[in-house]
């Protein structure tokens, strides 16, 4: 016991005293932040305004347009666009774009151009010299009948690119010119919005107890989840394999063999290894709860934290049991991969299976968030190999019924102990054997003989 | 009390893996405060025989006993074990290497820490502890390697050619060590093939070729046994006397004398005369004692002919 308790300090040291721990460690909360962040920050850069000349015989729509870019306008439209994104939670990528742009629109600046009730030819050809000029961004020719099924308005730009600006721009048109509409029918814009207004669609999840529940950050929060488990397993199951390959390249396995029994090494290792990773996701969630706490504090984002599912001190308790249980089952792999190979590249090429489960596992996970009671859904979160990253996500989206938890928990534990008695045999010869990588029969073998 | 003074005894043991016998049917004793050869040729089965001694395979067959009990892990602390190919951490600070072996040979952190610097600054290497194993030379990474072998203070040490690779100071140097061993009563069991080393160095040997034990014994006896007939000449003439095989059973030609074996029945006076008869003039004629190196090359050409014989 004391030995064995040597290997784990031994190894828990080497992982947490490596500087790549420390990077790794911070550096995942900080580019989290980053990716939350950066942006809507990019976004919130204001350009100059733009310098718009508007052509309006009528008189009548100029006023209007002039009002829906107003900045109280522009900011109650942010506001409802940020709402939106937040009730909406898998949005297209450029609805999603679309939407953290316009909350941080550009302003307008109008310039006057006196039109005196009618369009000249010579109107166009002005304007044109305004904009090569640079006295000007943007112009725009009203017609002169808008209510005519030909009515057209003529929107040109020197900034073209600038999707932001056309759209904001387009919508306040659009907006002025059916109230223009409107108030040529006699319909008072009051009516109008009573008439129009969007139902109101209250989407939110109900769990086995019957309770309500928000469902808005339930599908980010689960590929956190599930996202982390894998890496920290494919980082974690890899270092064990770099570790034991280590210690077979440089003999020094015959030393340790000759001080300890091999299956003490060995899980001394794994459970040094698996300390090390624990304490990593430990830091990662302390300061996930430090950083939502902190958003939380601040008024404005608190509908996205408040949307987030309630994760509670349980299921903190369930994620850290099911990362020990995939650890431990991909540990074991890696470690029996170890012995059996002679470098770490020959190891990464031997690696790729058990990525791989690791992989559909993830990819599993996505399944299990959209229908967390799918019969689908019970079976991966089950099966070993695939249980330790669904059964969190599963947990987080809506939990299951203990037994479930309870069965998972047991295959896989079952799982682990069969995994770590072939690792146990393969280890014990394998790290001994040098020169040449081991065939699948070689190890066959000594499974059957040790 | 005889069963006390027996470090290590092998009983009967042999080894395969697969078709290949490794090991056969090997018996030997190591008394405790001897220096104890283990030779061989390469491929002979010697670090098979060590690692079933030290605990790291099981005999197939047969017994081994340490200390005068079956071995077993907890004996494993008192066996200091240096494997011919070893190796340390690449990118982990000396001391943490040698705490951490300290510690799986279950040394306490404080005496370990105690031992380490002792060691350190015997092997000249004190300013080096908190620097990482690619940072040093082969040579100091050698000796960074036999500290970790005698950390725990082991009443047993078993060296897997120790010496391949050291300079020659530093195999005086080790040489020195592990005379003192010695002198402390305890037991040490090395493998060589440099016979030169082992002859200086031990009280008992082994030979052993081809999975089985060849010769054993304290060096005086076997070097008696065989070497009792062996005559270093430097002589004219009496040519036809030296090729009559009634007499000499086998002759060794060195640059300016001849190693002659005399058949049995013949001593080493009647050669004398022989020669002295036949008008040979002699103008060296001395009984000598085989070297170790000869007994070696002999009894291996040996086994190897009698292979080819079969």
């Amino acid at each position: 016991m004391r030995k064995f308790l040597a290997v784990v300090k031994h190894e828990y040291k080497k992982v947490v005293l490596k500087w790549s721990f420390l990077i790794g460690t911070l550096l995942l909360p900080f580019l989290a932040a980053c990716f939350a962040v950066v942006p809507a920050l990019i976004f919130s850069l204001k350009g100059e305004p733009t310098r718009i000349v508007v052509a309006d015989p009528t008189g009548k729509i100029e006023p209007r347009l002039k009002a829906n870019l107003s900045a109280e306008r522009m900011d109650a439209r942010a506001r409802k666009a940020a709402q939106k994104s937040l009730e909406d939670i898998t949005p297209t990528q450029e609805e999603q774009m679309k939407r953290s742009t316009e909350q941080f629109a550009q302003g307008f600046h109008f310039i006057d151009y006196p039109t005196g009730g009618a369009l000249t030819s010579g109107v166009r050809t002005e304007l044109n010299a305004m904009l090569v000029n640079g006295e000007a961004d943007a112009y725009l020719i009203v017609p002169e009948d808008i209510n005519s099924e030909h009515a057209s308005f003529e929107f040109r730009s020197r900034k073209a690119g600038d999707f932001v600006v056309n759209d904001a721009f387009k919508e306040a048109l659009n907006d002025a010119v059916r109230s223009q509409r409107l108030a040529d029918a006699n319909i008072s814009e009051a009516r109008l919005e009573e008439l129009s207004r969007e139902v109101d669609f209250d989407a939110k999840g109900i769990d086995e107890r019957g309770e309500e529940r928000d469902s808005g950050g339930t599908f980010i929060a689960s590929f956190i989840i599930g996202l982390m488990i894998y890496i920290t397993l494919a980082i974690y199951g890899q270092a064990i394999m770099g570790a034991v390959v280590e210690e077979k390249e440089t003999r020094i396995a015959e030393i340790l063999f000759s001080s300890a029994r091999p299956f003490e090494l060995m899980m001394g290792k794994l459970v040094g290894v698996g300390l090390a990773g624990l304490t990593q996701l430990g830091i990662w969630v302390g300061s996930a709860a430090v950083i939502v706490s902190v958003i939380a504090l601040q008024t404005d984002l608190s509908a996205i934290v408040g949307s987030l599912p309630a994760i509670t001190p349980l299921m903190i308790l369930y994620f850290l049991i099911f990362f020990l249980l995939g650890f431990f089952i991909y540990a074991s792999i890696f470690a029996l991969i170890g012995s059996m190979v002679t470098t770490v590249q020959e190891g990464g090429q031997f690696a790729f299976p058990p990525i791989m489960l690791m992989l559909i596992g993830f990819y599993f996970s996505f399944a299990v968030v959209r229908d967390p009671n799918s019969s689908l859904s019970f079976w991966v979160s089950i099966a070993p190999f695939f249980a330790p990253i669904t059964m969190p996500v599963r947990i987080l989206s809506e939990t299951p019924p203990f037994w479930q938890i309870g069965l998972s928990f047991l295959v896989n534990a079952v799982a682990i102990a069969g995994l770590i008695w072939l690792a146990a045999r393969v280890y014990r010869i394998g790290m001994l054997m040098y020169g040449k990588r081991a065939t699948i029969p070689e190890v066959w073998k000594w499974i059957r003989q040790a | 009390m005889a069963e006390h003074n027996v470090t290590l005894r092998v009983r009967e043991v042999s080894k395969r893996f697969g078709d290949f016998s490794a090991v056969e049917d090997l018996n030997f004793e190591v008394r405790a405060g001897r220096v104890f050869g283990f030779l061989g040729p390469n491929g002979a089965g010697k670090t098979t025989t060590i690692r079933m001694i030290v605990g790291i395979t099981v005999p197939d067959e047969g017994s081994i006993e340490l200390f005068g009990e079956k071995i077993s892990p907890a004996l494993q602390d008192r066996i200091g074990y240096l494997p011919e190919e070893r190796g340390l951490y690449k990118k982990m600070k000396i001391a943490d290497q040698l705490r951490y072996f300290a510690a799986l040979k279950g040394v306490s952190s404080t005496d370990a820490e105690k031992k380490m610097d002792f060691w350190l600054d015997r092997m000249n290497l004190g300013e080096w502890k908190k620097k990482k194993t690619t940072d040093l030379s082969k040579g100091m990474q050698q000796k960074v390697q036999f500290i970790s072998t005698v950390l725990h203070d082991p009443d047993l040490l078993i060296l897997d050619e120790p010496f391949s690779g050291l300079d020659p100071l530093n195999v005086e140097f080790l040489m020195d060590v592990i005379s003192e061993f010695k002198t402390n009563d305890k037991t040490i069991i090395f493998s060589t093939h440099l016979m030169e080393t082992a002859e200086k160095l031990c009280n008992d040997i082994l030979l052993i070729n081809k999975s089985r034990k060849v010769v054993g014994g304290s060096l005086r006896e076997v070097k008696e046994s065989y070497g009792r007939n062996l005559i270093a000449l430097r002589v004219s003439g009496g040519e036809q006397i030296l090729a009559d095989p009634s007499i000499i059973s086998k002759r060794t030609e060195h640059a300016d004398e001849i190693i002659v074996h005399l058949t049995n029945g013949t001593s080493a006076q009647s050669l004398l005369k022989q020669l002295v008869d036949n008008g040979a003039i002699v103008s060296k004629f001395e009984k000598v004692e085989a070297s170790l190196n000869d007994i070696f090359i002999d009894k291996i050409r040996g086994s190897h002919e009698s292979d080819e014989l079969r």
